[in-house]
């Protein structure tokens, strides 16, 4: 009926009709039209809490929102986060603006107070974590000339991803990765001018947990005093790591020296990779491949620069090969290439490991472990035998060389060609770099470089003409010679090697002591077992 | 004067009656002790200081200012709309004795509550620096809790633009060009010829005299700091280049050699370089190798500065403080200007609206940089056309005139890097802030509430 009771044509539009229920709700009793209201209510709560389900279950499935709580937040965080609701990208926002403004000023004392702000605004959203980090490791970090200015926004950066980014985010493979990789690539590789530094910092920092070698697990595992029970707790909470996990990586990569970041790089993506096992859906395909990479470069990086060594001396810190990592680097290798889908990337991957095969091939001759060497030349042959393996040489096939050639022709790829004075400088490097090895008590190491020394003068002196007056003209001076210059240089009091050094040199080679200034500090006694390595006992060494 | 003190006493004792200021000094004081408790900093006690000083004196800042807009719409504004106006207005007292009374009466409200809070910064940035260890003392007093004077190399702009014309006119003797172009090719010849003064190619070397003046009288045996700034087109693997430098007098043996070091570009570095390196003249002399394989540009304009030691700390925060008692007092003028004839709401609307202006001045300037406000196409590169631009981009460019001149004097800025703000600097802000600014909205009120019929405005009686 419309208003003035008369009732509604048959064919009255559909809001006509609507209107005119209206308006006899409007006209029935109060105590009737609440009760409809009621019901009315009662069933768009209904209607909402089902829409509501399914619109929850879209919003997760699609990550538009964070629907679990967050976990660990201090009061404030969980104030703010709830309080600001939808305003929070606002703020944020503003704070983004400020941090970069601030940056373009070179303005960097409050870049730890806005990361905080904006990531404690945005605490599920992996990438803010991963920028912000990022920013203050690489950007930041390289814009101060002081090395350990540098050192403090790397460790920044680290601590933001390690004890508040994974602290809300524990599964986010991004943010392991991340970590990872600032381990890696900041500290581990030398890009930045402060690496050395940063690797110091780090091992000094390593120490008190894994002894002074990087290797000791028995503490971590069994503190039996309450100042080991302490330092566990500061392993736990400070660097958030795991000893018993820690452990677990340390048999399956390892040995590796954890003063070095690439054992932690190891040890966060390994992580990773657990929590991606533990919540397979929650985790992408790419982002696993990127976990696995992170750990094979970092095993790879340590096989090139993991071993440690502190000179005894001026106590700087120096790098070396690892090479009982040879087998686990390999091993690596072939696990990646077996779990690679992607043709383009497996050949990559085959590529890759024959260039590290090759070194280590070579760093295993140069640190006279022969045998070892032999083995992995083996291998080398085995598993590339139609592939050079000199660069430059097409026709050096394995099967063409032997070991001895191969370590000698590498020398001289270093080297370049057949310039005397150039080899003459090669091999007094060559000597003056053994004669530091058994200085710091790297006798295999001394003995490796000895006779590489020694093979780049025999392979030099016999590729001269044994007819023409060449060998008179363009040879060598003898050998004896040259390592008694070289020897007579580093043992030069004014110019050499410092006293204690010298020291250790002279009882190392069974020489008579030099003459001790009356205020000298004492020699370092270096444990040593090694020999003095001339020519004529080369050849005999070179076959063990 | 009677006068207007008896109505800035009266506007005290509001203040006081409404609480305001009891709760303005707890607000201030509880942002003081708060925020260092608050802050995360980078983990150094400069970067600590340097925030401290930031953010107090920012919080600061932002609660006088919006007290004081509050309270000077308020307090004339409700005093004309609850009738209040007219028990004063009909005492022997003339209309701008009321208005400059209740400017007066905020402005030392706002001077009382900065000395509050101003010494409560002072006094915790002092007791924080004497709980440190003697290094990063040290570190502070030379750096943050100082005041440093900048000492900068000759500009050149003479020899520049000199040098510039004759080139110009060189080149119009050997090519027409067209007149709409002229600024254009006159800019480029500019920089070519500014280029010279400020590009070290690899494997040269560059040098600065800059004359310290009257200050090396004062500067025997203190070290001072070298604050550098470079661009580079290229930048390498590593992000950073060698940086070799040789300051003090040439041909002497009074010459300090920096050891190598590692430098970004596009960036300030400061390093400290040992005292009595000038020569008699005060001149000092400052050499740079550039070891890299790639061009290296020190602009002209901030590539290389001296920063010295000019005066303390204590003197320069009082200073730094006035110019933010000098923002206060525009601020009273511009909310008692609004309340002169508006409405208490409204007047406290337009304030904001303007504070936002302030604020907002980044997008003015962009677009009076396009010379649009449609904004420019950025694939295109070209900028679009309203018809409203011809008056809103003078209109902007006024306002923009207006607001860098007041935003051109950043206290907090210079105090928390440790700069010295000169009493000449103080007179300056007063002068423009207060007595230019000021006085401009304190006549267009005075004007306004002379005006204004009184008994008309009885809305809420």
């Amino acid at each position: 009926m419309a208003d003035d009771g008369r009732p509604l044509p048959a064919g009255a539009p559909a809001f006509l009709r609507l209107l005119s229920f209206i308006f006899h709700v409007c006209k029935m009793s109060a105590r009737v039209k609440k009760v409809l209201l009621l019901l009315l209510a009662a069933a768009l709560l209904a209607g909402s809490g089902r829409v509501q389900k399914s619109l929850n279950r879209d919003r997760k499935e699609l990550e538009l929102t964070q629907m679990t709580p967050l976990k660990n937040a201090p009061p404030l965080l969980a104030f703010t986060t709830v309080a600001l609701g939808g305003f929070r990208g606002l703020i944020s926002n503003f704070l983004w603006i400020r941090a970069y403004d601030l940056q373009q000023e070179d303005k960097y004392f409050e870049m730890v107070q806005l990361a905080d702000w904006i990531t404690d605004l945005e605490p599920h959203f992996p990438q803010v974590w991963v920028f912000q980090a990022w920013n203050m490791a690489w950007n930041i970090s390289v814009n101060f000339k002081d090395f350990s200015d540098r050192w403090r926004w790397v460790q920044r950066g680290m601590e933001l991803l390690r004890d508040d980014g994974l602290r809300y985010n524990p599964d986010s493979p991004l943010l392991y990765q991340q970590l990872s990789w600032i381990f890696q690539s900041k500290m581990g590789q030398n890009m930045d001018d402060a690496n050395q530094y940063y690797k110091e910092q780090w091992a000094k920092d390593m120490m008190p947990f894994f002894g002074p070698y990087g290797t000791n697990f028995d503490e971590l595992l069994h503190p039996q005093t309450p100042e080991a029970r302490a330092r566990v707790g500061e392993f736990r909470d400070k660097f958030k790591m795991d000893p018993v996990f820690t452990e677990k990586v340390n048999e399956q990569w390892g040995p590796l020296d954890w003063r070095l970041p690439e054992a932690s790089a190891i040890y966060w993506a390994s992580v990773g990779l657990e929590r991606a096992k533990a919540n397979p859906g929650k985790v992408k395909p790419f982002e696993v491949a990127q976990l696995r990479r992170s750990i094979y470069q970092s095993m790879l990086q340590a096989f090139y620069h993991g071993r440690l060594v502190i000179n005894p001396f001026d106590k700087s810190y120096d790098f070396y090969p690892d090479l009982a990592l040879v087998s686990k680097v390999n091993d690596a290798y072939e696990t990646e290439y077996a779990e690679e889908s992607d043709p383009g990337q497996k050949n990559g991957f085959k590529h890759a490991q024959r260039n590290f095969l090759r070194d280590a091939v070579y760093f295993l001759y140069e640190d006279n472990r022969m045998a070892e060497a032999a083995k992995w030349f083996a291998y080398l042959s085995r598993e590339f035998p139609d592939q050079p393996i000199l660069d430059n040489d097409p026709n050096s096939l394995p099967s063409q060389m032997t070991l001895d050639q191969y370590a000698v022709a590498c020398v001289q790829e270093d080297i370049g060609e057949t310039d005397q004075n150039r080899v003459t400088a090669a091999v007094e490097g060559l000597l003056a770099h053994a004669y530091y090895e058994l200085a710091i008590g790297q006798d295999d190491r001394y003995a490796g470089y000895k006779l590489l020394a020694f093979k780049v003068y025999q392979h030099y002196q016999s590729q001269l003409s044994p007819y023409a007056d060449e060998i008179k003209r363009k040879g060598l001076a003898p050998f004896a010679n040259l390592n008694q210059t070289v020897l007579d240089q580093l043992l030069d009091p004014k110019q050499g090697l410092p006293l204690a050094a010298r020291a250790v040199l002279r009882t190392q080679l069974r020489m008579p002591p030099e003459t001790v200034p009356a205020n000298a500090s004492p020699a370092v006694a270096i444990s040593t077992n090694a020999t003095e390595v001339t020519s004529t006992n080369l050849s005999n060494s070179a076959g063990k | 004067m009677k006068k207007i003190l008896a109505i800035a006493c009266l506007t005290w004792k509001a203040a006081l009656r409404f609480r305001l200021f009891l709760v303005i000094a707890v607000l201030l004081l509880a942002a003081v002790v708060g925020i260092p408790v608050l802050i995360k900093s980078d983990g150094t006690a400069r970067g600590f200081t340097e925030i401290l000083i930031t953010y107090t004196l920012s919080a600061t800042t932002a609660l006088l200012g919006l007290s004081t807009l509050w309270l000077s719409c308020g307090t004339l504004a409700r005093d004309i709309e609850e009738c209040q106006i007219q028990v004063v207005a009909t005492k022997p007292v003339a209309r701008w004795q009321i208005w400059l009374g209740k400017w007066l009466g905020i402005v030392s409200l706002n001077a009382a509550l900065l000395v509050l809070s101003g010494a409560s910064v002072y006094g915790l940035l002092q007791w924080r620096a004497t709980r440190l260890p003697a290094a990063e003392q040290e570190t502070l007093r030379t750096q943050v809790l100082v005041a440093r004077g900048v000492a900068q190399p000759p500009d050149y702009n003479t020899e520049i633009n000199t040098r510039t014309e004759q080139l110009l006119q060189e080149r119009l003797k050997q090519t027409q060009i067209p007149n709409a172009d002229l600024a254009t090719a006159r800019q480029q010849i500019r920089e070519q010829v500014k280029a010279a003064y400020q590009l070290v190619p690899p494997g040269y070397y560059h040098e600065w005299q800059i004359d310290l003046g009257f200050a090396k009288n004062s500067l025997h045996g203190k070290p001072l700091q070298l604050r550098v700034k470079f661009n580079t087109a290229q930048t390498g693997q590593s992000g950073t280049f060698v940086g070799l430098w040789q300051i003090g007098v040439p041909g002497t043996a009074n010459v300090w050699r920096s050891q190598p070091m590692s430098l970004s570009a596009n960036t300030y570095h400061e390093f400290e370089i040992p005292a009595d390196l000038f020569d008699r003249q005060g001149t000092l002399t400052i050499d740079f190798v550039n070891a890299n394989n790639t061009t290296l540009l020190f602009p002209i304009e901030d590539g290389t500065e001296v920063l010295y030691p000019k005066g303390g700390f204590t003197l320069n925060f009082v200073r730094g403080l006035g110019i933010l008692f000098c923002w206060m007092a525009l601020l009273a003028a511009i909310g008692l200007a609004a309340a002169s004839f508006l409405s208490f709401p409204v007047a406290t609307f337009f304030s904001l609206a303007m504070l936002v202006v302030v604020f907002a001045s980044g997008t003015l300037s962009d677009a009076v940089a396009n010379g649009t406000v449609t904004g420019v196409n950025e694939e295109t590169g070209t900028a679009g056309h309203f018809i409203a631009d011809f008056v809103l981009i003078p209109f902007f460019k006024v306002i923009l005139a207006v607001v860098n001149v007041v935003k051109n004097f950043s206290p907090i800025d210079a105090l928390s890097s440790g700069r010295a703000i000169s009493w000449s600097e103080l007179g300056a802000a007063f002068g423009q802030i207060v007595l230019l600014f000021g006085g401009v909205f304190g006549l267009i009120g005075i004007r306004l509430f002379t005006r204004r019929e009184l008994a008309t405005a009885q809305g809420n009686q």
